[in-house]
């Protein structure tokens, strides 16, 4: 049995559990469904989850250094939940350094909180350390100080055994937080953002579930202009299932850059708004295909972030005799059609221009950087009458009759341009 | 006992060359560092003889230095994307210079499902993108406009492209060649007669390569349908050409035509 106690600072307001307490419990989740509140703290069993993270080392590293981050104040492991209270009381990290006992009978008393009502009379007794309990006599122990004293020190030192209230993780995810102090910028709410994120990704991996969308939200305070709404909110969408918190906190990072807030912020939140199951993956020795698919559909998202998905674009063939309308270029968040377009089967421009531009004619010779040879053609282009752009007044057909050439300039290349009408010539792409 | 000199160690000098991919998964122990683990072929025997390791290497930034942007990228690249693309890497490109065709580019064995279009305008996003996709390793073929950056920009890509598996060019304006740079591998590359590339190595490791190489190139398909006038332009001849009708098509009045070639008719 390996039990982790998590401390948080004693709450003496609100009777345990506090909302921190809670928090901290959803995001403990993720390591083992073995999670319950033990007075102030969280106490969790994660003997049968080491292998799953890497080891005792990694666990240990990873959970201390998250668990930080969600405000806990120590930890302590122990082959029993009771006894890693009492060492994160004490503030001693690691109970197998030495035998159980050994390290519990130096504690002090009030490490133990049954020990508290009797605290006199045990000092008045001579006793400072646990050890100076075990020392007396049983039976006379629970004479005088009745039964919980007894069963609390068995079952600390592991002669019995403690039962628990496991936690469940809640069915969906809504957490808000309050900022240490009020955030005049978006992005400075990324700092809290990220506690919350790490909640969520708890809650989604306790869930063996990911998230498409997540929304997250500000509250303005009461000190804020009248027209400015009481609240704010972003939503963000991936394209496929993660609980990866680095990419989610990017993704954040970005959409917040965007944000400008009306009032300052004094608290956040967050909510899982689209949730789907997600398989775990086994971990893999080789590199993995799918997994590299999977990490460069994470780089596209994130860039997408900031330069707009609409600029991030794949080409869609068409099957289209105009040039300009060969194909057309598919924002990274719509799905490509099924249905794809044979390719032409003649000799195509590899570059073409957004709009064609008018050559000069020169003695009846097109000319672009020189005068233009032409060595393939006409190619005759032509259709178009169905394509109607434009509404009421300004709506025309995109109807174009055109003889296409393939062109050589001594210092442009090889040119795709075409005549349209008499010594009317334009450049239109080029075999580059 | 007689000692033997030491001189007996050294290496004796090979009758012949190793071939390339020989030497390319060869360490020698004399080296300070092994070659780039992957060599990608140009697709002409003659370039690959002078790049290193026998190709385009990954792991490093590759200039490209064009005295035009636009006129010859894909003609100088295609034939090293086509067993790339045929065995699923996915091509980048950020901010071409002109849009990209995929009529043509199909043709030279480019797959439209593989191809993503970065579309920004401003060098600082340029850059911002071509990192991000170098760093994430998000393509196996990165291909980046960057006609204004600095050297010290430069060295942060380089830096981030030795994490980065796939090739990565930088298509760079022609005058910058007098700058230093960091990158370990520039090639410069213009307009010879006919379908020809004028490509020299102008920075490699090793030594200086010092002569022109003329690669005929071709792109769009246009290899399929090349004849002997076709292949040489520069051999026809340069008289004018005569005005031309466009041939009628579906009901409009019919016209006197001239054709350019009367001897036809």
């Amino acid at each position: 049995m390996l039990w982790a106690a998590l401390q948080l600072p004693r709450d003496l307001a609100t009777p345990p559990p506090t909302d921190v307490q809670r928090h901290l419990a959803t995001w403990a989740l993720q390591f083992t469904p073995r999670v319950a509140h033990l007075e102030e703290a969280v106490v969790m069993e994660v003997d049968a989850s080491t292998r799953l993270f890497g080891g005792r080392r990694a666990l240990r590293d990873r959970v201390a250094a998250e668990s930080q981050e969600l405000g806990s104040i120590g930890l302590a492991w122990a082959t029993n939940s009771l006894a890693a209270l009492c060492l994160v009381r004490a503030g001693i990290e690691n109970g197998f350094k030495r035998p159980l006992p050994e390290l519990l009978d130096a504690l002090a008393l009030d490490v133990l909180t049954v020990t508290h009502p009797h605290a006199a009379t045990l000092g008045h007794i001579g006793c400072k350390v646990l050890g100076d309990i075990r020392k007396l006599p049983r039976g006379g122990i629970t004479h005088r100080f009745g039964k919980p004293l007894l069963l609390a020190l068995d079952q600390a030192y592991g002669v019995v055994s403690l039962g628990h209230e496991w936690l469940l993780p809640a069915e969906d995810f809504h957490a808000r937080l309050e900022l240490m102090a009020r955030v005049e910028l978006a992005p400075a709410l990324l700092a809290g953002a990220r506690l919350l994120l790490l909640q969520l990704c708890g809650w989604l991996a306790a869930r063996h579930s990911g998230v498409t969308a997540i929304t997250f939200g500000w509250a303005h305070d009461t000190m804020r202009a009248k027209h400015v709404e009481a609240t704010g909110s972003l939503t963000v969408r991936t394209a496929i299932p993660t609980r990866d918190i680095e990419h989610l906190a990017r993704l954040l990072a970005e959409h917040l850059t965007h944000v400008e807030l009306e009032a300052p912020a004094g608290e956040v939140m967050l909510k899982a708004t689209e949730v789907v199951k997600m398989e775990g993956r086994s971990a893999s020795f080789l590199p993995d295909v799918v997994n590299r698919k999977e990490s460069r559909a994470l780089v596209r998202e994130r860039i997408a972030a900031r330069i707009g998905p609409e600029n991030v674009q794949r080409p869609v063939l068409l099957e289209d005799h105009r040039t300009e309308w060969t194909q057309h270029w598919l924002p990274t968040d719509k799905q490509p059609p099924r249905r794809k377009a044979a390719p032409p089967p003649f000799p195509a421009p590899t570059s073409i221009l957004e709009e064609p531009q008018p050559l000069m004619v020169r003695n009846h010779r097109p000319y672009f950087q020189g005068p233009l040879k032409l060595l393939l053609g006409p190619h005759l282009a032509e259709g178009g009458w169905w394509h109607r752009v434009g509404n009421g007044a300004e709506q025309h057909h995109k109807h174009v009759r055109r003889d296409y050439y393939l062109a050589h300039s001594a210092h442009g290349g090889f040119l795709w341009v075409f005549q349209e009408g008499k010594e009317k010539w334009f450049l239109h792409g080029s075999f580059s | 006992m007689d000692l033997q000199h030491p001189a007996q160690n050294t290496a004796t000098p090979m009758a012949e060359p190793l071939p390339s991919h020989v030497e390319a998964s060869l360490w020698r122990a004399d080296q300070l560092r092994s070659p780039p683990t992957t060599i990608h072929p140009s697709g002409w025997a003659a370039l690959d003889a002078e790049l290193p390791g026998g190709g385009w290497p990954g792991m490093v930034i590759t200039e490209l230095l064009l005295s035009q942007p636009g006129i010859l990228e894909w003609r100088l690249l295609a034939p090293a994307l086509r067993p790339i693309v045929a065995a699923g890497g996915e091509i980048a490109v950020v901010a071409p210079e002109r849009q990209p065709a995929m009529a043509g580019l199909v043709q030279d064995g480019i797959d439209p499902d593989l191809f993503w279009r970065y579309a920004v305008k401003e060098p600082a996003r340029r850059l911002w993108v071509t990192e991000q996709m170098l760093k994430g390793n998000g393509c196996d073929v990165l291909i980046a406009w960057l006609p204004q950056v600095r050297q010290e920009q430069l060295r942060r890509l380089q830096t981030s492209a030795q994490g980065f598996e796939g090739l990565c060019f930088l298509i760079r304006p022609a005058h910058t060649m007098k700058d230093s740079s960091p990158a370990p591998l520039r090639v410069s590359a213009a307009l010879a007669t006919d379908w020809d590339l004028r490509v020299r190595v102008a920075k490699r490791r090793g030594p200086v390569h010092d002569q022109d190489l003329l690669l005929p190139a071709f792109s769009g398909g246009v290899e399929r349908v090349l004849t002997p006038a076709l292949r040489y332009p520069s051999q026809l001849d340069d008289r004018p050409i005569l005005p031309i009708e466009v041939p009628n098509a579906l009901g409009s009045t019919p016209a006197p035509a001239r054709s350019r070639n009367p001897a036809s008719h």
